[in-house]
């Protein structure tokens, strides 16, 4: 996929997803989330600000993380992202929700 | 479970914290976006690069930032925007659903907000408007009362050295007779800086000016018309200005130079001039009837403009050190009582500020009007508990739905959000048709208020924050119930078959709160009902002296019919004799004043018995007067108690005779015989009048104010120049008659003069008016009283009937193991009962407070009454009562067999 700096290339709301995802294990900053997910897909999803930022403010204005300023491993300020409760049961429902079209499209894929 | 309101609340904050915050929020995100650059750096530097290339790369791997904050900022609005949009669909869709739910909370909103809108803005056109001229706070009233032309000229003399400038106005009504009818139109005369000084521009032509009101005026004779008047009587054509208007009965014909302003009919609230003219056009309408030059006579009302920083304590200071001047140059004639004069010399002047105006209506009705904004807002107080007593009833029996959503993964906070939008929505819709019932009802109210009473209710912001204020808190205090009830809703609740809790919850708490707080301030409204109501009653059963039932009263306009002073004795004499040959009347009588009117003809005490001196001025006590013909005793059914009436004998030149009342005798003939005794009122060198004798009291100014000394003289014995503008034609009508002679009357008097022009009225009509306030006060806060007993008694039976409906399982249970319908009854009267009691006890305790604020408007009552008390505390229980009999009836005929194999 190279550079995804756009979520259109993304299924809707999966971004959404694996920024949750990616803070099931803790609080993380924003370079630290593009860092975890571009590891985790073996440098297959690697995001932009220009998608990342906005996907943070629509999981903030949902109230599903809650951010805070911090000093990163680097000695810099940053602004760290958790996940609150409701962000948990948000990402439990999503995935359910994923799973289910993931396994729709290649049901349709598989089919000839 | 307080989870779904915090959350809320929350992301509602959170919105405001981001609005409000905005350009702090925009800077954090380019702080955020930078040390994302930083770290992005930093990784390249541990691959290798230096500062210098890692520094860059980073920045040409971001990319545009500005569009990502911008992207950033879209989510927020569009999200809130988003959910708003599909809220009001689904609550619309919600509401439709229910429409019969939804037109009855509807219905009471556009109801209750009508009835507050309407009554405020007729509150805030009588009190609040401010007058539509430039800069209205700087205008002052000199008070109180009006004032005489000299007193106007000698402050004329003084205004731009004491003030910016002043302007005096009278009230007037011109008649501008078409085709030989009398056509009346409501005016004012008015100095020449009237619309500068106030500073209202001409709309067409131009206002008045200092030249028009002088005897050199440059146009002739010219008139300034409201756009109003242009409007109905011109078609609002442009060519008005040069046009003439005709005063009748002198067909003195009057230039318009000018159009006001819409919006600007003088500054009288409560009364729209219609017609301006210059004061220098009195002497010419009036002619020999000229009150302009007369020291005695009190006619106008004097404003002025303050100087910019001026205050009115300054003002009032200035005007009070050239007091003496103003006062000695006008000084009425004393009649030789020292002792006056000099209280007139030292009376201070004193100013008022007058930014809304001047009215008359304003004092009588300000302190009534008020308590009924007061108490139609409490009526839609409980209106809003009602309706969120249903909106909660409504919640709960969507529980299933709810729990589904939330089950499905909906937040708390959205369902919340769905109901607040819903209660708004409704809230809205009731505002919306409110207004519109407002624009009918307070014109009918004004109505009321007396034929006569223009007021401009147009909606001016004032009443639309009004209205938009009271829409938010209605959805606010209606909304908030249902959104406390569904926070107990659990997700599946509804898959698992609950709500058959035998307990009950703290939903019926809320409901009770609700009702309680009804009940209180219903009690609260029956008590202003109850006292209002026998205040009027103790008003109507006023003793009058005489019998209005059959007389039809004729007020003469002698003046405006253009009849000369010398022949109106025997003009009147043939309209009466024309009166008394009617069918069905028994008699006609005329006299010179109109009783009831709050006024009249009157001597300040300055009374003498025989060769005694003349008593001393004094305000307090009045003698009251009148001329009357030969039989108006008998007509109005007054007894005359001893001696005789007038008589054919009794005419100018004859010795002059009165009559008086037992009130005169009472105060000035004590323990004598009054008939033979000599009176001479006023003036010394004046008629020395014989009384010949004494009749029975009768009211003369207002029911309230009681029997006054009176003293009547025969209407045959006036000097013509005595004579005043107008006369009174009272006919008794034969019984059952006296509809036959109200329509005929009119013919009657027309046949013989046609330009006659008068008023006629049933007697009865002319008492009802001297209470008019207090009863319209009464039925006002009787059909508010009504409503809320009806809304609280509902409120009642709607908690009472759901704790039925919600504890059958329990109340099955109950009489399986042998409780008895009666005991059955005895449990929901109980829990009922406790609501009555706390609900009585905060109203009895309201009202104990706010007895003192009715105090005022109550006549011949206490405001702590404890008929009314009792009264009202009577009918509460009375209402509860039913309102818990019928659910607890249900209850205790339920067949326990059939309950429990339900449940």
């Amino acid at each position: 996929m190279g550079l995804t700096n756009t979520p259109s290339d993304l299924l809707p709301g999966t971004l959404e997803l694996l920024i949750l995802k990616s803070l099931m294990g803790g609080a993380r900053h924003g370079y630290a989330i593009v860092e975890h997910l571009r590891l985790a897909s073996n440098d297959i999803l690697n995001i932009g600000e220009s998608a990342l930022y906005p996907a943070l403010q629509r999981l903030l204005f949902n109230g599903w993380v809650k951010a805070e300023w911090g000093t990163s491993e680097n000695n810099r300020r940053a602004r760290f992202y958790t996940l609150t409760a409701a962000g948990r049961r948000q990402l439990a429902a999503e995935r359910a929700e994923f799973d289910r079209m993931v396994g729709a499209i290649q049901r349709v894929l598989a089919s000839t | 479970m307080a989870a779904s309101k915090v959350h809320f609340m929350t992301a509602f904050l959170r919105y405001l914290w981001y609005v409000l915050r905005r350009s702090d929020h925009d800077a954090e995100l380019r702080d955020e976006i930078e040390s994302h650059r930083a770290h992005r750096q930093d990784a390249l530097e541990r691959k290798g690069l230096t500062p210098t290339a890692a520094a860059a790369a980073s920045w040409r791997a971001m990319g545009n930032m500005t569009l990502a904050v911008e992207d950033v900022r879209d989510v927020w609005i569009a999200r809130m925007l988003d959910n708003a949009r599909q809220d009001i669909r689904d609550a619309f869709r919600g509401l439709r659903k229910n429409a019969g739910f939804s037109a009855v909370v509807i219905a009471t909103l556009a109801l209750g907000i009508g009835a507050n809108t309407s009554l405020f803005s007729i509150f805030n056109s009588l009190i609040m408007r401010p007058l539509p001229v430039r800069d209205p706070e700087g205008l002052a009233l000199l008070a109180s009362g009006s004032w005489s032309y000299p007193v106007w000229r000698e402050i004329k003399a003084r205004e731009t050295q004491l003030f910016e400038g002043a302007f005096a106005w009278s009230r007037e009504s011109f008649d501008l007779a078409e085709g030989g009818k009398p056509v009346p139109v409501d005016g004012a005369f008015v100095s020449g800086r009237f619309f500068d000084v106030l500073g209202v521009p001409p709309f067409r032509g131009r206002m008045l000016a200092p030249a028009d009101d002088s005897g050199a005026a440059p146009d002739g004779p010219v008139a300034v018309i409201s756009h109003r008047f242009w409007r109905q009587h011109f078609g609002g054509t442009d060519d008005v200005v040069g046009r003439q208007l005709t005063m009748h009965p002198q067909r003195l014909s009057f230039t318009i130079v000018g159009v006001m302003p819409p919006g600007f009919s003088g500054v009288d609230v409560g009364r729209m001039a219609d017609v301006l003219l210059p004061f220098a056009a009195e002497p010419m309408l009036q002619g020999r009837e000229s009150v302009l030059e007369a020291v005695g006579a009190a006619w106008l009302e004097i404003m002025v403009r303050l100087k910019p920083g001026q205050t009115i304590e300054h003002a009032n200071a200035a005007l009070r050190s050239v007091q003496p001047q103003i006062r000695a140059g006008v000084m009425p004639g004393f009649r030789g009582d020292p002792a006056f004069g000099k209280r007139y010399l030292t009376h201070p002047l004193t100013l008022d500020p007058a930014a809304a105006g001047a009215s008359r209506l304003r004092r009588q009705f300000e302190t009534p009007l008020f308590a009924m904004v007061v108490a139609v807002g409490l009526v839609l107080l409980v209106a809003c508990a009602n309706i969120a007593t249903l909106l909660l009833a409504r919640a709960l029996g969507r529980r299933g739905e709810f729990s589904v959503r939330l089950a499905l993964g909906g937040s708390r906070r959205r369902i919340a959000q769905l109901l607040f939008v819903e209660s708004l929505l409704l809230a809205i819709s009731g505002a919306a048709l409110g207004l519109a019932f407002a624009k009918w009802s307070s014109a009918l109210l004004v109505q009321q208020l007396g034929s006569t009473v223009a007021l401009d209710l147009s909606l001016d912001w004032r009443v639309l924050v009004f209205t938009a204020t009271l829409t938010c808190l209605c959805a606010i205090s209606a909304g908030l119930a249902p959104m406390i009830g569904v926070k107990s809703v659990a997700a599946g609740e509804a898959l698992k078959g609950a709500g058959r809790s035998i307990a009950g919850d703290r939903r019926f708490a809320v409901r009770g709160t609700l009702v309680v707080a009804q009940l209180a301030v219903s009690f609260i409204l029956v008590i202003a009902a109850g006292l209002f109501l026998r205040t009027f009653a103790s008003l109507s059963q006023l003793p009058l002296g005489f019998a209005p039932e059959p007389l039809v009263v004729v007020q003469l306009n002698l003046r405006a019919a253009g009849i000369p002073l010398e022949e109106r004795g025997a003009h009147v004499e043939r309209l009466r004799d024309a009166a008394a040959a009617m069918p069905g009347v028994r008699s006609a009588s005329a006299s010179a004043v109109r009783l009831l009117a709050g006024g009249g003809w009157f001597s300040n005490n300055r009374v003498a018995v025989g060769d005694g001196p003349l008593l001393p001025e004094d305000q307090r006590r009045r003698v009251w007067r009148d001329a009357i013909t030969p039989g108006w005793f008998e007509t109005m059914g007054i007894t005359i108690l001893s001696g005789r009436d007038f008589d054919g004998r009794d005419r100018i030149g004859s010795l002059p005779v009165a009559v008086v009342n037992q009130a005169f005798a009472r105060r000035y003939l004590p323990n004598q015989q009054p008939i033979g005794q000599t009176l001479r009122v006023d003036t010394e060198t004046g008629p020395r009048y014989e009384i010949v004798g004494v009749v029975a009291d009768a009211v003369y100014t207002t029911p309230r104010a009681g029997m006054l000394p009176t003293m009547y003289v025969p209407l045959a014995q006036r000097e013509p120049q005595a004579w005043g503008s107008s006369a009174v034609l009272t006919l008794k009508a034969m019984s059952g008659q006296r509809a036959l002679v109200e329509r005929d009357v009119a013919a009657a008097v027309t046949k013989v003069d046609p330009k006659i022009v008068f008023t006629a009225r049933t007697f009865d009509q002319i008492v009802d008016a001297t209470a008019t306030q207090e009863r319209l006060v009464a039925m006002m806060s009787g059909f508010f009283g009504a409503l809320a007993v009806l809304l609280a008694g509902l409120g009642l039976y709607g908690i009472v009937a759901h704790a039925v409906s919600a504890r059958r399982t329990e109340i099955g249970l109950r009489m399986a193991l042998g409780a008895r319908p009666a005991g059955i009854a005895r449990l929901v009267f109980g829990r009922v009962g406790v609501l009555i009691v706390a609900g009585l006890a905060l109203g009895v305790a309201g009202s104990w407070w706010a007895a003192r604020f009715v105090a005022p408007l109550l006549f011949q009552v206490e405001a702590r009454d404890p008929i009314t008390f009792f009264g009202t505390t009577a009918v509460l229980v009375a209402v509860g009562a039913l309102a818990a009999w019928v659910p607890a009836r249900r209850a205790a005929r339920l067949d326990p067999a059939t309950v429990l194999r339900e449940g």
